[in-house]
């Protein structure tokens, strides 16, 4: 593959690229999905395929094919040196990609248990066994959904700087929903796990206890109200930090973002955007968390970022473009879904450090308010500065007591306002509730997490 | 790109392959797509993407159970790969006496509007010219620092083959544009956003998407807050075509609905929403991003009533389900929209979903509200389980004694969809298509709003 690579390479710089690279792919995948004790889905994608970019004054031409001999290689470097001759033409900024010192690696991701080395039987079993411990849990539960993830792939990642990395990267991950009935009454619970790794995670308490988690959330949830819509003091427990940290301000943190002018942290580096207690950090190099890897997409070697400091932002997260045109180096956060897309700057592990508040002493601090617990999903808007998100269970806070139960509260926010509303960071850190971001049509896998955390004047959106 | 006979050749081949390996029965999709796309930043053109995917999908049924492989390319040994292996994950799967058959064998009659010689001529010249103008629309505005757009343009070509005989292949183009201006006033900042997607670009496109990214953007800089409280609401097309599509097309997947996972199971034949409200799927609509001559299993194209005057009309049916109530599907597997994927198993989803428009113009539902919001944009999913909606409105206007005033700052919104459809007082006149959704703007009479004032 390396002399594939290199080989495409020179061939798009004779052709008159300024600087190229390319992402060579070969991988495979498997995907079960059972529900309700039959086995729904057994799906193995066999993929391989070539993704090469050039630039030329300031323009990028990227060109994709799924035949990697090397004819049909050269042949997507001339139509990635011709699209980036079509995108330059009518390119208004013009910029260099600066010269980055050469990676030459070969990478192998901690791996255990290989996915292809255990028969597609095993992983049909674990997955029924998942769906069955959700259904024995209680009569309650009336429909289960079991889920299981692997990935193999082969990465080699090639630039015209000399960079030649090759990855083996392996990936797994299992999923739990469980839905619970009564007096007309359906709510839905679940769980995930996944990491950068092999089948051993599926071995683990976490994985094998995912099912009845998931049950027990969603039976949890049968005597749940509807969340009061308002302003509160809102405690948020770890998952629900990561989310924000995610949300609220890493994607905000984005380069990209900053440069296309659609963020509101752009001139901001050194000023304080959150209360001092708040470090805010984004990590790649979490070894067998969801979000890790060692070197990005562009062959760069990724490292922690430290975005915020003390409340007070820092930087931003590059690749080699951004950088460039920034005047600093690349953070090694690019990355790509496939060899099928351009790579562009992403999270990978990112969350809230921890603080010196005892938990318990943060709720018993706490006069009126919500716990905030597990999350859903969210979305944000940085050019608008605004971010919402979804938990999955909400609890009323009364002088420091835990009472009632909430379901589906939402949180919205002002990423320029809510982490300067933080009135207490926890000690009891935690990372690696793993997660799909999506990004411009892209996913990728991520990881966020931090301690709890004490936010005022959170906007909860609910039915009453 | 390979044509369509070729195509055709290559599913039917591989449907031989499959049963050969032991398929009870199998489909097989064959998909060639050319994309081309540019990117464009601030006003700057930086990118310009070119993208050919074909590649085979198998989905094999063993004793009910199935399995489902990939490969990428047409090599042959590839493809019986693929075939094997199909095979073999239905083996590994649990027999299901449930699934019954797959479409048989019917003439297909190809409809018009999938496919414009026009848009498979467009070349990367041409796509740099649209984000462009787009974005010289998008910017022109003292206020408006930045404007980014990007377009695509596909050609894809689908062949599907069953082990029943029926075979059938179908070409398709697509254009997708989307722009987004940012507005600064001082330290007040907001961006606008519209956009398209449909199997051809119509006349004026570019400059309607383009004006409105722009007017919308410019709107938002004087911003409002707004108590907490209940208000009418009037959803814009953007906020109602994503909210309709996840809990309609969510709610109304008759395999949730089956499992007893829908806030809508059980409820066919009752009234869901007002007499105003009647919601139909249609792949036969000319033009319209996810109109198609055949579902992802082969069934023909045909209109479904869902939601008739308010009524639960139907659900949306692939095989299996329907094989499951011994009834016919409704069409409504799905192997993309607008383009096909050869890359997953088809699943249950709404084609081009409509809402019938009404005869309110957009100026008369402001005008006869005293206390409300216009939402335009909001990207939250409804609880499908229990259809309970909690979502920010991402951008959004104060309604006052019938005036549209100020952009909301920080506030959500929160009802039931079944409650959303039931208070439906006021149906527009215009419809648009956003996230494949035809809607027009219609009012709600009362949703409780979270607000930050």
């Amino acid at each position: 593959m390396e002399d594939l690579a290199s080989r495409t390479i020179d061939h798009a710089m004779r052709l008159g690229a300024e600087f190229a690279d390319l992402r060579l792919e070969s991988s495979q995948g498997t995907n079960i999905v059972v529900m309700d004790g039959k086995t729904k889905t057994v799906t193995a994608q066999l993929s391989s395929g070539c993704g090469v970019r050039a630039f030329i004054e300031g323009a990028w031409g990227f060109a994709v094919t799924n035949d990697i001999s090397q004819s049909s290689l050269s042949a997507a470097s001339e139509s990635a040196v011709k699209m980036a001759r079509v995108a330059k033409d009518r390119a208004k900024v013009k910029f260099r990609i600066s010269s980055a010192k050469a990676q030459r690696a070969v990478e192998r991701y901690r791996c255990g248990t290989a996915p292809s080395d255990v028969p597609m039987e095993d992983k049909v079993f674990l997955a029924s066994s998942l769906d069955r411990s959700m259904r024995s849990t209680d009569p309650r539960i009336v429909s289960t959904n079991a889920r299981y993830d692997d990935f193999e792939g082969e990465r080699v990642v090639a630039n015209s700087f000399g960079t030649l990395v090759r990855t083996r990267e392996t990936w797994t991950l299992a999923a739990c929903s469980a839905w619970a009935k009564s007096d007309g009454i359906i709510q839905r619970g679940h769980d995930a796990i996944g990491m950068v790794g092999g089948y051993e995670l599926m071995r683990t308490e976490g994985a094998l206890s995912l099912g009845t988690d998931a049950a027990a959330q969603a039976l949890r949830l049968l005597d749940s109200k509807p969340a009061p819509a308002g302003k509160f003091v809102c405690v948020l427990d770890n998952k629900m930090t990561g989310l924000l940290a995610h949300e609220a301000f890493g994607h905000a943190c984005e380069a990209d973002a900053v440069l296309a002018g659609a963020s509101v942290l752009e001139g901001r580096v050194g000023q304080k955007v959150a209360c001092s207690d708040v470090t805010l950090a984004d990590d790649p190099s979490i070894e067998a968390s969801f979000g890790y890897f060692s070197h990005d997409w562009e062959g760069v070697k990724a490292d922690k970022h430290v975005l915020i400091e003390d409340g007070v932002l820092k930087g931003y997260l590059h690749n080699l473009e951004s950088s460039s045109r920034m005047g600093t180096e690349s953070s090694g956060s690019s990355r790509a879904q496939t060899y099928g897309s351009p790579p562009i700057i992403r999270m990978s592990n990112t969350f809230i450090a921890p603080g010196d508040w005892k938990k318990d002493e943060l709720m018993e601090d706490t006069k009126d308010g919500l716990l905030i617990q597990g999350s859903q999903y969210g979305y944000v808007e940085p050019s608008k500065g605004q971010f919402m998100f979804k938990c999955d269970e909400a609890y009323a806070i009364r002088h420091g007591e835990v009472g009632e139960r909430y379901r589906d509260a939402s949180l919205s926010g002002v990423i320029l306002e809510v982490l300067n509303n933080v009135t207490g960071v926890a000690d009891d850190f935690m990372v690696g509730d793993p997660g799909y971001c999506g990004k411009s049509g892209q996913s990728a896998r991520t990881s966020d997490g931090g301690p709890h955390l004490r936010v005022a004047d959170v906007v909860v959106g609910g039915l009453v | 790109m390979v044509d369509l006979q070729y195509l055709s050749a290559l599913a039917e081949r591989t449907v031989s392959m499959a049963t050969h390996a032991g398929a009870d029965r199998c489909d097989v999709v064959a998909a060639d797509t050319d994309t081309i796309s540019v990117d464009l930043e601030k006003g700057s053109v930086k990118q310009a993407n070119i993208f050919s995917d074909p590649g085979v999908g198998v989905r094999a049924f063993v004793k009910g159970a199935s399995g489902f492989a990939v490969c990428t390319g047409f090599d042959d040994a590839a493809v019986s790969r693929a075939a094997a292996m199909a095979v073999s994950l239905a083996r590994a799967g649990t027999p299901d006496n449930d699934f019954k058959d797959l479409p048989v064998a019917r003439q297909v009659r190809t409809l018009p509007g999938l496919y414009e010689p026009r848009v498979a001529e467009i070349g990367p010249d041409e796509v740099v010219s649209m984000v462009i103008e787009m974005s010289d629309i998008a910017g022109d505005h003292n206020k408006v620092t930045s404007s980014n757009a990007s377009a695509a343009v596909s050609v894809c070509q689908v062949a599907l083959a069953n082990s029943n005989s029926f075979s059938s292949a179908q070409r398709m183009t697509s254009v997708d544009l989307v722009v987004e201006s940012v507005a600064r006033d001082g330290d007040a900042m907001f961006s606008g956003y519209d956009g398209c997607s449909g199997r051809r670009l119509e006349q004026g496109t570019i400059e309607r998407v383009s004006t409105t990214a722009r007017d919308q953007a410019v709107k938002g800089l004087v911003q409002t807050k707004l108590e907490t409280g209940d208000y009418a609401i009037i959803m814009d097309p953007l906020a109602a075509g994503f909210v309709l599509g996840n809990a309609i097309g969510g709610g109304l997947n008759a395999d949730s609905v089956q499992r007893g996972r829908s806030f809508l199971a059980g409820k066919l034949g009752q009234v869901i929403g007002s007499p105003a409200v009647t919601v139909y799927d249609d792949p036969t609509i000319e033009w319209a991003s996810g109109s198609t001559s055949f579902d992802g299993e082969g069934v023909t194209a045909a209109r479904s009533t869902l939601v008739d005057k308010g009524r639960l009309a139907s659900y949306l049916y692939d095989s299996y389900a329907a094989g499951k109530e011994s009834r016919a599907s409704t069409g409504n597997s799905s192997r993309g929209g607008s383009v096909w994927s050869y890359r997953h198993p088809p699943s249950i989803s709404t084609t081009n979903l409509v809402v019938s428009p009404g005869d309110s113009s957009f100026d008369e539902m402001v005008r006869e509200t005293r206390s409300g919001a216009y939402v335009r944009a909001t990207f939250d999913y409804p609880n499908l389980a229990t259809g309970e909606f909690s979502g920010l409105m991402m951008e959004s206007y104060v309604i006052r004694d019938g005036e549209l005033g100020p952009a909301i700052r920080q506030s959500t919104m929160g009802i039931g969809i079944v409650d959303m459809l039931s208070r439906v007082d006021m149906v527009g006149k215009k419809p648009r298509d956003y996230f494949g959704v035809q809607t027009p703007p219609f009012r709600i009479s009362s949703a409780r709003i979270a607000g930050s004032g």
